[in-house]
C-alpha cells in the first residue's frame, strides 16, 4: 500500500490525482460536434479508472455522463467505439436507461465491421434485462453460430452470463450451443461446451451422457478437455462413486493426451480426488514427475506445486518423485525451487533434513513472503512427523522470526512454534523461549498478545516459571496499552499459579495500578485484590481460567439489568456461556488445509446460541423459563429428504423446561398448512406443558412451531425419547397464486423420533489450567467408577466416543492420543444445567479392548451422577 | 486522410454536418424512412422496432446529415429529450393512417414544442404523413389540422405525404429541410 503511493507520487501513474467532478465535468464534450476522437476516448479512459477504483458515481451524474456518451456513436472511429462499449459495460449498473443503447448495439452486432460484433454483444448482454432478452434472442442465437470465431466466442460466454438471471430463456439455446461445440475453433468449442454443461447442469443423466460422448468424439480443444475432465471429477465426487467409474477411465485417458494442458489438469484432478489410492496416484505422479524435468518452468512450477499438495497426504506416493525433485532445488526459479524443497521435506526421512534444511538456509532472503510462509508450514509439519527433530526446526524457525517479513509471514512462524509446542511437550521450553525472545522487538501488536498469552497459560507450569517474568514485565514498560494489558493478565496468572512468584508479582502489578491506561489499571487492580485473598478456587476461576459468558450474552443481560434496577445482585449465572472461551476463538491456529473463511463461519456459529436466545425471549409462553442454558447445535433432521415436509429440530434447554423448536417447510406448491404443531410422547415423566403453532405454513416458505416440555422433578432422569407427530390443517391451494381455499381438513404425519441425551444437558467449557479448576471444585461429590469399553479397540476411538457421549469440552489437548501408547488421560470440562460445573477426568488402558477409570468432579453431586450415567 | 478531409473543407469542397433528430410515435415509419434515404450499400433489409435509438447517416446536395432515429414506444419516449439540445432540426414522422393516435401524436409535439432545449430556438421542424400509400391515409392537410402545426409562429416546419417503401415525397421533405438548414450551419 505504501509503495503504491510513492510510485503515484513519482508520476507513475497519470491519473492518480483524478477528480470525479471534473472528469464528469469533461465527459459534457461528448455532446460537442463534430467529435473530438482522441480527447474523448481519453476521457473515457478516465472514467473507467474512476469506476475500477471504487470511486462513488451517484445514478443523476452518471446517467448524465451516460447519455452524454452515447453521442459517440456518431463516430464510426474503431478504437472509440470500443471504449464506449467498455463504459457501457461498466456503467450499466450505474446509470438509469441504459437500455437507450439497444437498438445502437443490435445494430452493431449484426453490422459488417468484424472488430465492433463480438463487444457489441458482450455490451449489450450486460445492460439487456428479462423484458428486453426477448427482443434480442434471436440475434444472439445467430451470433453464437457465426462463422465469426470471436462473435461466437462472445455470444457464449455472454449466454453464460445470462444464463444466471434468465436460465429458461438461455435453456432453448441448445442446439445452437451444440452446434458451436463441433466449431474447429479451440475458443468457440470451449465456451459452447460450457453453456452446453451449465444448461443440462442440473440433470445429472444428461451431464453423464455430455461427458461419455464427448469422451469417445475425441474433442478438438484442450481448453474443452480440461473442462470435460472438471465436469468428470464433480461428477465423481457427487455420487461418491469408485475408480470403476467411466469416468475415472475417462480421466485416466487424459493422461495419454498429445496437450500438456490436458495430461497436467488429468493428473492435478487424480491427485486431488478424495479416495484415490497408491494405485490409481501412480500414473498421474508420474507424469507430473516427467513435467518435472520440461524445459518449460510453467510446466515444472505446475508439477511441483501439484506434488507438494500430494505429499501432505500421500507422502509415499511422492517418494518416487525425489530425485527429480532433489534436481530442482537449484532451480533457477527460486519458486520451483522452494516448493521442490518442501516437498522433499515432507517426503525425505529424517536423516535428510538437516541437509534440506541447510540448502533451504541458502536462499531464504531471495524468495517472497509468500514462499516463506510455504517453507513454514513445511517445516511445522516437519516438526509434527519427527518430534525428535524438532531442535533444529525451532532454531531454524527462529532464526526467520528474526529476518525482516511481513505480518503474514511473522504469524505463520509463531502459529507453527506454538503449534509445535502445544504438540510437543519437549518442545516447550525452547519455544517459550524463543518467543520471549521474538517480543523484544516485535511491533505487531496482535502476535504480542498472543504470545503473552500462550506465556500466562504455559509458562506457570515450566520448571522454572521465574525466568518468563522479566521478558513479561518488559512488555509493561515498553509496549503500547493493549500490550501492556496483556502482559498485565500474564503476569497475574504466575502470581495465581506459582505461591513462591505470588509477593513479587503483586509488587509488580501494584505498579501497574500507576498506569495511564485505563485498561492496564483496572486488571492490575483486579488482579492485584483476587491474588491478595490468597485463595486457590478464587485465583482458579478469576485468573487462570476465566470468564466463560457468552460476551453478546453478557452485554445484553446487563443492559436488561440495568433497564429493569432490581434489589437483588446481577447473576452471571443467568448469562448463556460461551461455546468457546473468547481467546481461544480468535487465536485458534488455521491448518494448513483451512482457509480464513472456514474460521470466520465459526465465529459465527458461536454466536448463533445468542440469536435463538433473542428468538426465544420474544415468545410470551416462554417468558418464565429463566435463562436459555444451551441450544443443540446441529439440527436435527426428522424428515427423509425430498418428502412432502421437511422439519428439522433443535433443542433449547433451560434450568427445568426444554424447549424444541421445530423449523418446517412444506415443499407441496398446492397446499396450505395453517396451525401447525408437532405433538411429542415419551414414556417417561416429561410432560409437554404448551404448544406454540405455525400460524401458516405456505408452500417453500420456512416456518417455526415450539414444543415446551416439562423435565421430570428427579433430577437424575434426564435422558427419554420422543415419538414425534406434525399436525395440522391442510387447505388446497392454486399454485400460481398460492390463494388457499376456504375449507381445510385436518391431517398428520409422522416424524423420526427425538432423543434427549446427556449431553444436551451440558454446555462445554475450556478450561485453559484444568489441574487448578479441579482442585477448586474438590472432591466433594466426586464419583468414580470403572468401566470396560469392550468395543473400543483404539485409544483414539474410545477417547471420541467419550467425548461425544458426554458432551464435554477436551482440555489440556487431551483429545489428542500420542501415538503407539497404550495409556491415556482425558480431561473433560463443562457445566450442567443448573450452572453446576463439571469435571472428569478419564484414564484410559489399552489391552485387548479399552478399561476406563472414570472420575466426575462437580459442583452438584445429582450432575455427577448423570455424568457418570452417561458411560453406564 | 486527415490532410485530404481538412484540403477538401478548405475548397469547400466537403459537406457540412447537421444533426437531425427523428421522432414520433412508434410504428410510424422512422426508421423506415431513414433506411431509405441512406446510401445502398449500408442499407438494411429488415427494420425492426428500435429499442433506444440508432445513428444513421446520409447526404443530400448540400449537406451530410447525422440522424438520431429515436424509438417511439410510449415507455422511450420520455428518453428523446436528451437529444434536442445538440439538434440542428426535427424530422417528425406520424402515421397518416392512425387517425386513434393522431391526438397522442399530437401531445407528444406539444411536449416538444414546450421543451427547454427548444422553446426558444428557431429549429426548423420536418413532418412526414407517412403511409400515404394506405387506403385509409389522411391528407398532409388533414394531418396538419389533426395537429394544429398551423399554430407553430416562431419556427419554419414543413409537411409532406410520404411512402417510405417508394421513396415518394421524401426528396421534397429533405430538400426542404437542407434548404433551412444551409443557411444557420453555414453561419
Ligand atoms: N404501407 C406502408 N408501411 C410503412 C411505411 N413506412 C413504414 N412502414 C411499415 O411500418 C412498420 C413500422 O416501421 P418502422 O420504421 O419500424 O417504424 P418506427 O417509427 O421506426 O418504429 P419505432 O422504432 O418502434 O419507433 C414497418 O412494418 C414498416 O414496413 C409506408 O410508407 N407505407
Ligand atoms: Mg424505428
Amino acid at each position: 500500500m505504501r509503495r503504491d503511493k510513492k510510485e503515484d507520487e513519482d508520476g507513475g501513474n497519470p491519473f492518480y490525482n483524478l477528480e470525479k467532478s471534473t472528469v464528469l465535468q469533461e465527459a459534457r464534450t461528448f455532446n460537442e460536434t463534430p467529435i473530438k476522437i482522441r480527447k474523448c476516448c481519453h476521457i473515457l479512459t478516465k472514467i473507467l479508472y474512476l469506476i475500477n477504483q471504487g470511486e462513488h458515481i451517484g445514478t443523476t451524474e452518471a446517467t448524465e455522463a451516460f447519455f452524454a456518451m452515447t453521442k459517440l456513436f456518431q463516430s464510426k472511429d474503431v478504437t472509440l467505439r470500443r471504449m464506449v462499449y467498455l463504459c457501457i459495460k461498466e456503467m450499466a449498473t450505474i446509470s438509469e436507461d441504459v437500455i437507450i443503447v439497444t437498438s445502437s448495439l443490435t445494430k452493431d452486432m449484426t453490422g459488417k465491421e468484424d472488430q465492433f460484433r463480438a463487444p457489441a454483444i458482450r455490451a449489450l448482454c450486460r445492460i439487456t434485462d428479462s423484458t428486453m432478452l426477448q427482443a434480442i434472442e434471436r440475434y444472439l442465437k445467430q451470433a453464437i453460430v457465426d462463422k465469426v470465431h470471436a462473435v461466437s466466442s462472445a455470444a457464449l460466454t455472454s449466454s453464460l452470463h445470462l444464463a444466471k438471471v434468465n436460465p429458461d430463456v438461455v435453456k432453448r439455446w441448445v442446439n445452437e450451443a451444440q452446434e458451436a461445440v463441433s466449431s474447429d475453433n479451440v475458443m468457440v468449442q470451449y465456451h459452447a461446451l460450457g453453456l452446453l454443461y451449465h444448461i443440462r447442469k442440473s440433470d445429472r443423466l444428461a451431464v453423464t451422457k455430455l461427458v461419455s460422448k464427448f469422451a469417445k468424439h475425441s474433442l478438438k480443444s484442450p481448453y474443452a478437455y480440461c473442462l470435460l475432465i472438471r465436469i468428470a471429477c464433480k461428477l465423481l465426487r457427487d455420487d461418491d462413486s469408485g475408480m470403476d467409474s467411466p469416468m475415472f477411465d475417462f480421466i485416466e485417458s487424459c493422461l495419454r493426451h498429445k496437450s500438456e494442458m490436458v495430461i497436467y489438469e488429468a493428473a492435478h484432478a487424480i491427485v486431488n480426488m478424495k479416495q484415490t489410492t497408491a494405485k490409481e496416484l501412480a500414473p498421474a505422479v508420474s507424469v507430473l514427475q516427467l513435467f518435472c524435468s520440461s524445459p518449460k518452468p510453467t510446466l515444472r512450477f505446475a508439477a511441483v506445486r501439484t506434488l507438494n499438495k500430494v505429499a501432505m497426504t500421500h507422502p509415499a506416493a511422492v517418494t518416487a518423485c525425489n530425485l527429480d525433485l532433489e534436481n530442482l532445488i537449484t532451480d533457477v526459479n527460486r519458486s520451483i525451487a522452494t516448493l521442490a524443497i518442501t516437498t522433499l521435506l515432507k517426503t525425505g526421512s529424517e536423516s535428510s533434513i538437516d541437509r534440506l534444511m541447510k540448502q533451504i538456509s541458502s536462499f531464504m532472503s531471495e524468495i517472497s513472503d509468500e514462499f516463506k510462509i510455504v517453507v513454514v508450514q513445511a517445516v511445522k509439519s516437519l516438526c509434527m512427523k519427527f518430534p525428535r527433530k524438532h531442535s533444529i526446526m525451532m532454531n531454524f524457525l527462529s532464526s526467520m522470526l528474526r529476518d525482516e517479513g511481513g505480518f503474514e509471514y511473522k504469524k505463520a512462524i509463531v502459529d507453527s512454534i506454538i503449534c509445535i509446542i502445544e504438540e510437543n511437550p519437549e518442545a516447550k521450553e525452547v519455544g517459550l523461549a524463543h518467543l520471549c525472545e521474538f517480543i523484544e522487538d516485535c511491533e505487531h501488536t496482535v502476535l504480542a498478545t498472543r504470545i503473552l498469552h500462550l506465556l500466562g497459560r504455559e509458562g506457570p507450569r515450566t520448571p522454572q516459571p521465574s525466568k518468563y517474568i522479566r521478558f513479561i514485565y518488559n512488555r509493561v514498560i515498553l509496549e503500547s496499552a493493549s500490550v501492556r494489558a496483556a502482559a498485565v493478565t500474564a503476569l497475574a496468572k504466575f502470581g495465581g499459579h506459582c505461591e513462591e512468584l505470588m509477593p513479587s508479582v503483586i509488587v509488580l502489578l501494584h505498579r501497574s495500578q500507576l498506569d495511564t491506561d485505563d485498561e492496564v489499571r483496572d486488571r492490575a487492580t483486579f488482579y492485584v485484590n483476587v491474588l491478595q485473598q490468597k485463595q486457590a478456587a478464587l485465583n482458579s476461576a478469576y485468573i487462570l481460567n476465566g470468564l466463560q459468558v457468552s460476551i453478546i450474552g453478557l452485554e445484553r443481560a446487563l443492559h436488561q439489568y440495568t433497564l429493569e434496577p432490581a434489589e437483588k445482585p446481577f447473576d452471571l449465572k443467568s448469562v448463556p456461556l460461551a461455546t468457546q472461551p473468547l481467546a481461544e476463538q480468535k487465536t485458534a491456529a488455521v491448518g494448513p488445509g483451512e482457509t480464513p473463511g472456514v474460521k470466520a463461519t465459526e465465529k459465527v456459529a458461536a454466536s448463533r446460541q445468542d440469536i435463538y436466545a433473542e428468538q426465544l425471549a420474544a415468545v410470551p409462553q416462554f417468558a418464565n423459563l429463566g435463562p436459555l442454558f444451551k441450544s443443540s447445535s446441529m439440527p436435527l433432521e426428522l424428515t427423509e429428504s425430498e418428502t412432502e415436509y421437511s422439519v428439522r429440530c433443535v433443542k433449547h434447554m433451560f434450568p427445568h423446561h426444554i424447549v424444541f423448536q421445530f423449523d418446517c417447510t412444506n415443499t407441496l406448491n398446492d397446499q396450505v398448512l395453517e396451525n401447525v404443531t408437532v405433538h411429542m410422547e415419551s414414556t417417561e415423566d416429561f410432560e409437554v406443558i404448551n404448544y406454540v403453532p405455525a400460524p401458516s405454513l405456505p408452500y417453500d416458505k420456512p416456518g417455526i412451531t415450539y414444543t415446551l416440555v416439562r423435565l421430570p422433578d428427579d433430577p437424575t432422569q434426564v435422558t427419554t425419547s420422543f415419538t414425534c407427530t406434525l399436525k395440522f390443517v391442510v387447505k388446497d391451494c392454486d399454485p400460481n397464486t398460492g390463494i388457499p381455499d376456504d375449507d381445510g381438513y385436518e391431517d398428520e404425519y409422522v416424524l423420526e423420533d427425538v432423543e434427549l441425551l446427556v449431553a444436551d444437558h451440558v454446555q462445554k467449557v475450556m478450561k485453559p489450567n484444568f489441574a487448578a479448576s479441579w482442585d477448586e471444585v474438590a472432591e466433594e461429590n466426586e464419583l468414580e467408577d470403572t468401566f470396560a469399553l469392550s468395543t473400543m479397540k483404539t485409544l483414539p476411538d474410545a477417547v471420541k466416543n467419550v467425548i461425544q457421549f458426554m458432551g464435554l469440552q477436551p482440555c489440556e489437548r487431551s483429545d489428542k492420543v500420542a501415538e503407539g501408547k497404550n495409556t491415556h488421560t482425558l480431561y473433560l470440562a463443562g457445566v450442567y444445567r443448573g450452572g453446576h460445573d463439571v469435571l472428569v477426568r478419564a484414564k484410559m488402558v489399552l489391552d485387548d479392548s479399552v478399561t476406563m477409570q472414570l472420575t466426575v468432579r462437580s459442583t452438584d453431586a445429582h450432575a455427577s451422577e448423570v455424568i457418570v450415567s452417561a458411560v453406564g | 486522410m486527415g490532410f485530404f478531409n481538412t484540403l477538401a473543407q478548405w475548397l469547400g469542397m466537403k459537406k457540412k454536418n447537421a444533426n437531425v433528430i427523428v421522432i414520433g410515435l412508434d410504428n410510424s415509419g422512422k426508421s423506415t424512412i431513414l433506411n431509405k434515404l441512406k446510401p445502398e450499400e449500408s442499407k438494411r433489409h429488415d427494420i425492426v422496432p428500435t429499442i433506444g435509438f440508432n445513428v444513421e447517416k446520409f447526404m443530400t446536395k448540400a449537406l451530410s446529415f447525422t440522424a438520431f432515429d429515436m424509438s417511439g414506444q410510449g415507455r422511450y419516449r420520455n428518453l428523446w429529450e436528451h437529444y434536442y439540445r445538440e439538434c440542428h432540426g426535427i424530422i417528425f414522422v406520424l402515421d397518416s393512417s392512425d387517425k386513434i393516435r393522431m391526438s397522442v401524436a399530437k401531445d407528444e409535439l406539444n411536449m416538444l414544442l414546450n421543451h427547454a432545449d427548444i422553446v426558444s430556438r428557431r429549429l426548423p421542424i420536418l413532418f412526414f404523413a407517412n403511409k400515404m400509400d394506405l387506403r385509409d391515409a389522411l391528407s398532409s392537410v388533414k394531418c396538419s389540422n389533426m395537429l394544429e402545426v398551423e399554430k407553430i409562429r416562431d419556427k419554419p416546419w414543413h409537411i409532406c405525404a410520404s411512402n417510405a417503401h417508394t421513396g415518394e415525397g421524401l426528396e421534397e421533405g429533405v430538400n426542404w429541410l437542407t434548404d433551412q438548414l444551409k443557411v444557420v450551419i453555414n453561419q
